[in-house]
């Protein structure tokens, strides 16, 4: 226990902090200008400075630590005149900008100097120059406000790791650049800019149009753009965003946000919005009213389901829409249509990883805290890159090596390149191999303990390749036992698990392989979801398989406590899947399809089927903000409300359900109306007696029929502290009920002549709502084609040249941008600039145990265009 | 009642001295006017109708969107609107005042760094609706060539003492890059 006195009172202390950190535990407030909580504390400003007794010279009280019996005085007249001093000596150069800069009124060394300062300063040799840059489409540096702090620096390189920002020059020609000079090459992540304490950096997408104190409305709400969760306040004026800041304190992303969380919600008001329902009148889409288009909705899903049955009515859920939103689609398919065919984009690979994974192991076993990450020693990272699908989830992964711990990468490390100790790029579609030989070494190691029976007699038939056979992967054995290695030292490690490790074939083997290296080592497993939502549709209910809750609609047991509990019947069958519904548009089978918030012919494999499916429908509803691609497409367009315009929840990766809050209101907020309420006045019309006020009595009704969400209301949800299971029933426990497709056997690496086309994951864009987004555009305009130089030597290309990648489905003309850190079999495209999607070249190929698409058979011809 | 009070009472002592103060009035000048046609001259500093300054030297109001005097408004009746120029700049695209929740306490022209609001000297604005009422930067604007011009300006500088008068920053200062305040050259 350690004593000390800070301005008369006694302070006890279990563990030495320094001096401010005690005072501020105390509630005594120090100054500070450099000092940044969660930061390194540096000492350069000297505004804490405090009065220590038996120390001759005044001492700044955030880098010293308390010792047992100091006696400290915070306010004295020496130091008020120390501080004093220290900021004339700042205002020296700091220009008198204030009626100008953006930063007044919330600006630390304006509060500083009108507590401590000098009136006037003395100094009358003239000031600094460095011009205002603006290379940079996002952030604007005014260095001549720039007080050196380093709490940019420190921001840049200790929390985000990006490692950008550098001070530069000499003296009072110190600066702060980015490394590259001019234009920033870094993350966007805008950290630096809610750290700066004056307007040095700055944000430019609300530059000069606003006050702090022009703020009318703060909106604590959930970012919309991944499934991380990070928490956010939306800064509103007379309904518009001016900025959307993270705080401290609140959510667990702790004052960090990535490039497209912060950057990105100018898409709501992009002017693009869908302002009425439209209807296809003569072939062409038309503006009609809200009745019209609910009535003739209505209507022929009514007609379609009395002549063709409920199984011929189909839905597409969204993992953009609240849990709400996907609570009522799915009633009004499964309960008031009476079908089963409701399915999301998920289907892609969450929603079949994420089942595989319960089978094996048991529900709720990727539950697993974001922010635990960064306690760990170790991470093995396989399928994507955490720091482009998931930025604020790779953020603790850089955190890990931080402290010293390992990360391992399968497969190119991306953002993480930097943190790997060494490389671990198997040729594509080989990784089953290097994975069963991964998991050989750590059997040999360490015998598995039996908690998983199941899991474990499945090991025992596993093929381990011999040296030889993991040949032909490009991995060599040392490489493996050098992992191998590394995960059997972790005591605390997790796995992180991409999308790429799920679409191929036999993902069955590939996520069980995965799943065995986390129970062999103890590891917490984590799956990345590059949509908010994804983990609240599996727990609404809207696959095929699953209730509402995550429970079997083909188990009698549970289908009856779902029709008890809602006093409504639910057809026995399991429905069809995303991709079967294509499947029955084609042939018929399927007359009716709902889209809601989901842009089936963009994000799902062989656009040119997909949308001549979706034209043989009888009936294609779209219900969505924007007139998309698939709603070009629709006989009904009905505009629903964005992100920032409605009420609801979403349910992250780590299953916290976070409250998403209303920022927008009134006139001119967008005119469409919250996706639930569509859908519950178009299940009233087919017959839905129970009606609904407000989107509270939506999750009541989830509450009362989903036993993951049992007692886990609104008021729980405050804080982003209610992690489900909460009050609800026990899990669903359905280990061992699994099979592994190939565990016997090796497959053939195939040697394709023409370079893979893989789907890239960029940092800044992830679809329909990105490439609306001003800012993000201006970070990246267009789509492009990544590979490596020697890739494009060989087929002639340069980087800035078009080239043209085809195969059977389609072709593209993308700008080649080259990449050294790509393997040379491969060719990375982005699936999010419209006519540039890569999906529209994938195939539809289904793995036949999880029903995951696979992508394996996607290899492109590649030629230059000539201009 | 003494016998002095009856006397007093029976000869209306007290209405001869009354009308005697109203015979002698009847040849001194009234102090009260006849308004409206008669119209009394505000005196410095007297808080009438709002005006944006023009600055003489761009044309333009002086207001640089600073936002203060909406910061420091009691009744919360300014707005300003400002956005990003083609160089960078702040531009003042709104100042709108509604004049009728306005409870001119000055505060505004007292916290206005350069003197850009003004209190002018014109009172007579009654008017039968509330759009007549609400200024935006152009009435505003207009206010001021109206009731300030070249003579209001020494009126309102002599009075409210604009602080930009005052204020020379050392040369060199990197003040506004000398876009913003025309004819501030340090
Ligand atoms: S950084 Fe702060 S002190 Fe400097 S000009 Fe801006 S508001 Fe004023
Ligand atoms: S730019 Fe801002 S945060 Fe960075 S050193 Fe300068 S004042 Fe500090
Ligand atoms: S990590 Fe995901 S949730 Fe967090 S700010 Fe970025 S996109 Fe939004
Ligand atoms: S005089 Fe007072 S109430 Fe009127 S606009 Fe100015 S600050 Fe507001
Ligand atoms: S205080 Fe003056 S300069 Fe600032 S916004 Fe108001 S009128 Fe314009
Ligand atoms: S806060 Fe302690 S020296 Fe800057």
């Amino acid at each position: 226990m350690i004593k000390v006195t800070i301005d008369g009172r006694d302070v006890e202390l279990e563990h030495p902090v320094t001096v401010l950190e005690a005072a501020r535990k105390a509630g005594i407030e120090i100054p500070t200008l450099c000092y940044f909580e969660g930061l390194s504390p540096f000492g350069g400003c000297r505004l804490c400075l405090v009065e220590v007794e038996k120390l001759p010279k005044l001492q700044t009280s955030c880098t010293l630590m308390t010792a047992d019996g100091m006696v400290v005085r915070t306010e004295t007249e020496q130091i008020r005149a120390a501080r004093r001093s220290m900021l004339e000596f700042l205002l020296i150069n700091h220009p008198l900008d204030c009626p100008y800069c953006d930063k007044a009124g919330e600006c630390e060394l304006q509060d500083l100097v009108a507590r401590y300062g000098p009136e006037a300063g003395r100094f009358a040799e003239g000031k600094r120059r460095h011009p205002e840059s603006f290379d940079d489409p996002i952030i604007v540096r005014n260095m001549e406000r720039c007080v050196l702090c380093t709490r940019c620096i420190r921001m840049c390189s200790e929390l985000q790791a990006s490692y950008s920002i550098s001070v530069t020059g000499r003296g009072s020609h110190s600066f702060v650049e980015p490394f590259s000079g001019g234009r920033y090459d870094c993350e966007y992540c805008g950290n630096c800019l809610t750290v700066c304490p004056v307007g040095a950096i700055m944000s430019r997408l609300h530059r000069h149009s606003y006050r702090p104190w022009f703020v009318e409305k703060e909106t604590e709400t959930v970012c919309g753009f991944c499934g991380v969760g990070c928490s956010m306040v939306l800064q509103m004026r007379e309904n518009s965003i001016i900025r959307a800041i993270p705080r401290r304190g609140v959510g667990f992303n702790e004052g960090l946000l990535c490039a497209r969380g912060r950057f990105g919600y100018e898409y709501v008001e992009g002017g693009e919005e869908l302002t009425t329902p439209l209807m296809r009148v003569d072939g062409e889409l038309r503006q009609v009213s809200w009745e019209e288009a609910l009535s003739f909705t209505a209507r022929r899903l009514g007609e379609i389901r009395d002549e063709f049955g409920g199984g011929a009515v189909g839905a597409v859920a969204s993992g953009r829409c609240t849990n709400e939103d996907n609570y009522m689609l799915q009633k009004l398919m499964r309960f008031v249509i009476g079908s089963n065919n409701i399915d999301s984009a998920a289907r892609n690979y969450y929603a079949p990883a994420q089942i595989y994974l319960e089978r094996i192991f048991g529900q709720g076993i990727t539950a697993n805290l974001i922010p635990g990450i960064a306690n760990s020693d170790g991470v093995f990272v396989a399928g994507g890159d955490p720091t482009a699908i998931n930025p604020i989830l790779g953020l603790k992964i850089r955190a890990v090596w931080r402290s010293g711990g390992r990360v391992v990468v399968l497969g190119v490390p991306g953002g993480l390149k930097r943190f790997v100790p060494y490389e671990l790029i198997p040729v594509p579609y080989s990784e089953e191999i290097v994975l069963s030989a991964i998991v050989g070494r750590l059997l040999e190691r360490k015998p598995p303990g039996g908690a998983n029976a199941a899991l474990e007699a499945k090991l025992r038939d596993l093929r381990i390749p011999s040296d030889d056979e993991l040949g032909s992967t490009g991995v060599s054995p040392e490489d493996v036992a050098r992992v191998s290695e590394d995960l059997s030292s972790m005591s605390t490690p997790v796995v992180v698990i991409g999308p790429d490790m799920v679409q191929r074939r036999r993902a069955s083997k590939s996520l069980f392989l995965l799943g065995a290296i986390a129970y062999l080592t103890n590891a917490r497993i984590f799956l990345l979801a590059d949509r908010p939502n994804y983990q609240g549709l599996l727990d609404m209910g809207c696959l095929p398989e699953l209730l509402p809750g995550g429970r079997p609609v083909e188990l009698e047991m549970f289908r009856h406590k779902a029709e008890e509990a809602l006093g409504m019947k639910v057809p026995e069958q399991r429905g069809l899947n995303l991709f079967e519904m294509i499947d029955g548009a084609e042939s018929g089978r399927l007359k009716a399809l709902y889209v809601m918030g989901e842009n089936p012919v963009f994000n799902l494999p062989d656009g040119v089927r997909v949308e001549k499916a979706l034209g043989s429908l009888d009936l294609l509803v779209v219900q969505d903000v924007h007139l998309t691609e698939t709603a070009r497409l629709a006989d009904v367009v009905l505009p629903a409300t964005a992100w920032p315009e409605k009420e609801g929840t979403y349910t992250n990766l780590e299953r916290r359900l976070q409250r998403v809050r209303k920022a927008r209101r009134g006139k001119m907020a967008s005119y469409g109306r919250e996706d639930w309420r569509i859908l519950a006045d178009i299940a009233g019309r087919l017959g839905m007696t129970k009606t609904y006020q407000r989107v509270e009595d939506v999750w009541e009704e989830v509450m009362h029929v989903s036993a993951l969400h049992t007692g886990l209301g609104y008021e729980e949800m405050d804080g982003g502290r209610a992690l489900w299971p909460y009050y609800g029933e026990p899990l669903r426990g359905m280990e061992g009920d699994f099979t592994v497709e190939g565990l016997d056997g090796l497959p053939e690496v195939p040697a394709p002549e023409r370079p893979y086309l893989m789907i890239e994951r960029p940092l800044y864009h992830s679809g329909t709502f990105s490439r609306r987004s001003k800012a993000l555009l201006a970070i990246q305009p267009g789509p492009y084609l990544k590979m490596n130089p020697e890739l494009a030597r060989r087929h002639g290309l340069t980087g800035g040249d078009k080239a043209r990648i085809s195969n059977g489905r389609g072709v593209l003309e993308l700008e080649v941008r080259l990449d050294d850190d790509m393997p040379d079999n491969q060719v990375h495209v982005a699936n999010t600039f419209e006519g540039f999607a890569a999906m529209r070249l994938a195939g539809f190929g289904t793995d036949p145990v999880t029903g995951a698409l696979y992508m394996d058979d996607n290899t492109v011809r590649v030629e230059k265009v000539l201009r | 009642m003494t016998l002095k009070d009856v006397i007093r009472k029976v000869f209306l002592v007290e209405i001869v001295k009354g009308m005697a103060l109203t015979f002698s009035r009847l040849f001194t000048r009234p102090v009260t006017r006849r308004y409206p046609k008669e119209k009394r001259p505000a005196e410095p500093g007297f808080r009438g109708l709002h005006a944006l300054v023009r600055n003489p030297a761009t044309g333009d109001a002086k207001c640089v969107g600073c936002g203060l005097c909406a910061a420091v408004c009691p009744s919360r009746c300014i707005n300003v609107y400002t956005s990003e120029g083609p160089e960078h700049q702040k531009v003042v695209d709104g100042y709108e005042i509604e004049v009728l929740r306005c409870v001119f306490c000055a505060l505004c022209v007292e916290a206005c760094p350069y003197g850009a609001i003004a209190l002018t000297p014109h009172y007579e604005y009654a008017d039968y609706s509330r759009e007549a009422l609400f200024m935006t930067k152009e009435r505003l604007l207009d206010n001021w060539d109206r009731y300030m011009g070249e003579e209001g300006l020494r009126y309102f500088d002599s009075f409210w003492n604009p602080k930009e008068a005052h204020f020379k920053p050392p040369r060199g200062q990197a003040m506004f890059k000398g876009r913003i305040i025309g004819g501030f050259s340090g």
